[in-house]
């Protein structure tokens, strides 16, 4: 991997399996904990591919595009990106420091409030404590939740939670966005702003992944995009 | 495996605040918490194996006996039990973005870290009140507590493991702990079993831990140091293999939590 790739996938795949099968993982686990070999089986009855044999480069400050039908993988490409899954085979290949915008607001806690979850989050992306507070202001006046910043984030509204999640997440100054289908939610206003916001992270230089069905964002956004075909 | 906890210190900071943050959220007493779980069940004890039982403290004052082997104890248990759901509370965030996972469940023992402690000023005023004099043998509750957290820890990270695949577990931790108190010596001394039976029960880490703990403490006895040697070994060991097992795992939770 040279020095200018953000994201490197060589011949990945991921095998996922259809019905409640932990009790194999859990046995196949626990063998190759002891003999130290990892190789995956032949495909079972039950398993699929929900991504084969995928290859590609992205450069850093790249924008590409993931478009494709529902369970062609798009996904599970971008857990594959955010390590939170593992290849079955191939090699997945990162560099740099990862934010995904994928259903934001989803690692609140409900009983606490906005402030202390704008800590919360905000390390999970991967920032650290003193990050966090410089960018605070700057995450609240975003938000513009500043009258329910004390409140309990199980009071707010949906559209206050996506608020807060991507304001957070945009000024993580991560290196690589993932970004799922956000732009469709949140109000008129919000919409314009966060697609601006996204707008900038490209004049940033930051690399960008973008997962959505509407050809026309992506084309606005992307300089690439990827096409998918949903496997059989 | 050191390196994957420093490379996240802040975050695991930051779980260590929230835990603390919402365990008294909403609560009326808050703090005390800590205490009334130990103390309710010493006084249990004392009716209980005291005056209802007449079992044995080897001379020592009762409600002193129980509380010194009730606060290693509850530290392990309620620190078991909160850990084996703690991943999969945590599911939305597994599934979404990585980080080192075992930060989900050192975050969680904390907080018993933090009333271990409560617990330990307690235990402090009660040798005052019952005037057991502070020797330099009551200093090794330190490496004892020591082994403690770093048992505790172990048993917590195989677990959570398994309760990623298996929910039985938490459906059998119930029994599991109440089979493990009777098997830990937190309301008897291993004073009065048999060499047999000694030697079953010491198979056990927390017997050895709970039992020299109150030892050092109340009884002013020292403790053997070969016998430390080895548990310590033994204690150390099967850390490095619980968290070898969990990092191994840790790779799949996603997919199957």
């Amino acid at each position: 991997m040279s020095s200018d790739t953000a994201i490197c996938f060589d011949k990945v795949s991921k095998v996922f399996s259809k019905g409640h099968n932990q009790h194999g993982t859990l046995r196949e686990g626990i063998m190759s904990f002891f003999s130290g070999k990892d190789k995956p089986g032949p495909l079972k009855d039950n398993q699929f591919f929900a991504i084969k044999n995928l290859s590609f480069l992205v450069q850093k400050g790249q924008s590409i595009g993931l478009y494709g039908p529902n369970g062609s993988g798009k996904s599970t490409l971008l857990k594959l990106v955010a390590n939170v899954i593992a290849p079955t085979r191939g090699k997945v290949g990162v560099t740099g420091r990862i934010a995904p915008l994928i259903e934001l607001g989803a690692g609140f806690h409900p009983d606490l409030n906005g402030l202390e979850n704008i800590y919360m989050n905000g390390a999970i992306l991967g920032m650290t404590i003193g990050e966090i507070k410089s960018k605070t202001d700057q995450i609240i006046e975003y938000s513009g939740l500043s009258d329910f910043i004390s409140t309990p984030v199980k009071k707010y509204s949906s559209g206050m939670n996506l608020r807060l999640g991507f304001s957070i997440a945009i000024h993580s100054d991560a290196d690589i966005y993932l970004i799922d289908e956000i732009l469709a939610v949140g109000d008129e206003e919000f919409k314009i702003k966060s697609f601006n916001s996204i707008k900038d992270l490209l004049e940033q230089n930051k690399t960008l992944l973008i997962v959505s069905h509407s050809m026309e964002r992506l084309s606005q956004l992307t300089d690439k995009i990827i096409f998918l075909k949903k496997q059989d | 495996m050191l390196k994957r906890l420093t490379n996240f210190r802040d975050l695991f900071f930051v779980f260590v605040w929230r835990e603390l943050l919402i365990r008294y959220k909403q609560t009326a007493i808050g703090m005390l918490w800590a205490l009334i779980q130990p103390l309710s069940m010493m006084i249990l004890f004392v009716v209980v194996f005291g005056l209802v039982l007449n079992i044995t403290t080897n001379g020592c004052p009762r409600a002193l006996f129980y509380f010194a082997g009730l606060v290693p104890w509850t530290f392990f248990s309620a620190s078991v039990n909160a850990s084996i759901n703690s991943l999969t509370d945590h599911r939305d965030l597994i599934t979404k973005i990585y980080f080192p996972r075992e930060i989900i469940i050192f975050s969680r023992i904390s907080v018993f870290i933090s009333d271990f402690f409560i617990s330990i000023v307690l235990l402090t005023g009660m040798l005052f009140f019952y005037k057991i004099p502070f020797t330099l043998n009551s200093l090794w509750a330190i490496p004892l507590s020591a082994l403690l957290f770093l048992f505790t820890a172990s048993i917590c990270l195989l677990f959570g493991t398994i309760n990623v695949y298996y929910r039985d577990v938490r459906l059998a931790s119930g029994f599991l702990l109440q089979a493990w108190f009777f098997a830990s010596p937190v309301f008897y001394s291993i004073d009065t079993v048999s060499l047999k039976m000694k030697f079953l029960l010491f198979l056990n880490p927390l017997t050895y831990i709970i039992e020299n703990f109150r030892r050092v403490l109340i009884e002013e006895r020292g403790i053997v140091p070969w016998q430390f040697a080895v548990e310590t070994g033994f204690v150390i060991a099967f850390f490095i293999i619980a968290y070898k097992f969990f990092i191994h795992f840790e790779r799949s939770f996603a997919d199957v939590i």
